[in-house]
């Protein structure tokens, strides 16, 4: 399984992708979509949503269970990943990468520095 | 119109002849099978050739498309390496079971069936799947929310959804607000006759009854009965026991989980 070094990550199996001081893409991680099972549909937010750390910010529904997504940082929705509408599965195929889920305006950076490294992460979850 | 619909007989012999009895007895109208008619015990081409039989429309489950297949993955959320395990003993054991006319069978099922009634100038549409419409085998636990349920039931233009997958039965009204009319979708978890995980060994189907004033805008214009049934629990086990399979399935089939 997965845990690449240069993404932050928060015990609710969300990740952080820090692009600049500023923008960073969020998805949930390969543990996470392992548990969940092939992913059938996403409920994504619109362009413009603000959300709180630790807020809701959508939903994911596969075959096995749905679960709620929460933000693993303070941000503002700039761009929502189209691809996942006509093709949820990439977030079982690729969760990491092409699976992103949003693109968000951090409004508090140093937010990400309190989240998990990846060691941290793998040892939660192994 | 009373129609039985029966699901998740998972090659349990004692368990599908008991309900034949039981709905026999209840003299429905129609008969449909909502598949999973193999795995997880000896009688996979016993329990195909009953329901040929008795020419009821079935529809596929995810193990009767792994076995039809050959394939050594039926689609189950097993969740720890020892459920994992067991569960590879289990499609492996039923592929050796199964005779090449069952398998064609089991690989030509219809994925969905649709009744559509046209009662009082109003269309009601009864959807049987197996998981859910858009995947074999989804879980669609009673826990799920309500919005989730809705936008799969109007996806796929369902009044009346049907479907079994979880072995846990539950009916649930859902109301929707559709231009100053309330319209009424039901979703309804029929159970399991072979393989119950509700807490109950008995076997369960439903009997669904559609009246001649049903109609979308009433919440209460269908009867939906959980019919449970007694079948010989232990030789169903103990059969379990007796063979390849391991001994945890039997316990489970004792207990209903």
């Amino acid at each position: 399984m997965e845990f690449p070094k240069d993404y932050k990550y928060s015990k609710e199996h969300a990740w952080l992708k820090v692009l600049d001081n500023e923008m960073a893409l969020v998805g949930i991680t390969e543990f996470a979509q392992s548990e969940l099972g092939e992913v059938v549909y996403m409920d994504l937010p619109a362009v413009g949503k603000q959300f709180d750390k630790d807020e809701g910010f959508g939903s994911v529904e596969a075959v096995k269970t749905t679960s709620d997504l929460f933000m693993p940082v303070s941000g503002q929705v700039v761009e929502v990943n189209a691809s996942l509408k006509d093709n949820a599965p990439l977030i079982n195929s690729a969760s990491f990468t092409e699976g992103w889920m949003i693109k968000i305006k951090m409004l508090n950076p140093s937010e990400a520095e309190a989240l998990l490294d990846a060691s941290a992460y793998e040892g939660l979850v192994s | 119109m009373r129609i039985a619909l029966l699901s998740d007989i998972h090659a349990n012999l004692p368990a599908l002849e008991a309900c034949f009895k039981s709905i026999d007895e209840q003299k429905p109208d129609a008969v449909y099978c909502l598949g999973d008619l193999v795995g997880y015990n000896i009688w996979p081409n016993e329990v195909i050739n009953e329901i040929r039989k008795r020419g009821i429309p079935t529809i596929a489950g995810n193990y009767d498309q792994g076995i039809g297949l050959m394939s050594d993955e039926c689609g189950c959320a097993y969740k720890t390496d020892t459920e994992k395990d067991m569960g590879k003993i289990s499609i492996s054991y039923t592929n050796s079971l199964v005779k090449p006319d069952e398998r064609r069978y089991l690989r030509t099922l219809p994925a969905h069936i649709r009744v559509e009634f046209q009662l009082n100038n109003d269309k009601l549409n009864l959807l049987l799947v197996h998981g859910s419409p858009r995947k074999i085998n989804e879980y669609l636990f009673e826990d799920r929310d309500e919005k989730s349920l809705l936008r799969i039931m109007e996806q796929a233009d369902a009044d009346i959804m049907c479907f079994g997958h979880t072995h846990k039965p539950y009916h649930r009204i859902l109301p929707a607000e559709v231009i100053d009319n309330t319209h009424y979708r039901h979703a309804i978890n029929i159970g399991s006759v072979g393989k119950p995980k509700d807490g109950n060994p008995q076997g369960c189907y439903v009997m669904l009854t559609i009246n001649a004033d049903t109609s979308i805008s009433n919440k209460d214009a269908i009867q939906v009965e959980f019919i449970r049934f007694e079948y010989d629990v232990e030789k169903a086990a103990k059969a379990v026991e007796d063979s390849p399979l391991p001994n945890e399935y039997a316990d489970m089939l004792r207990k209903g989980y």
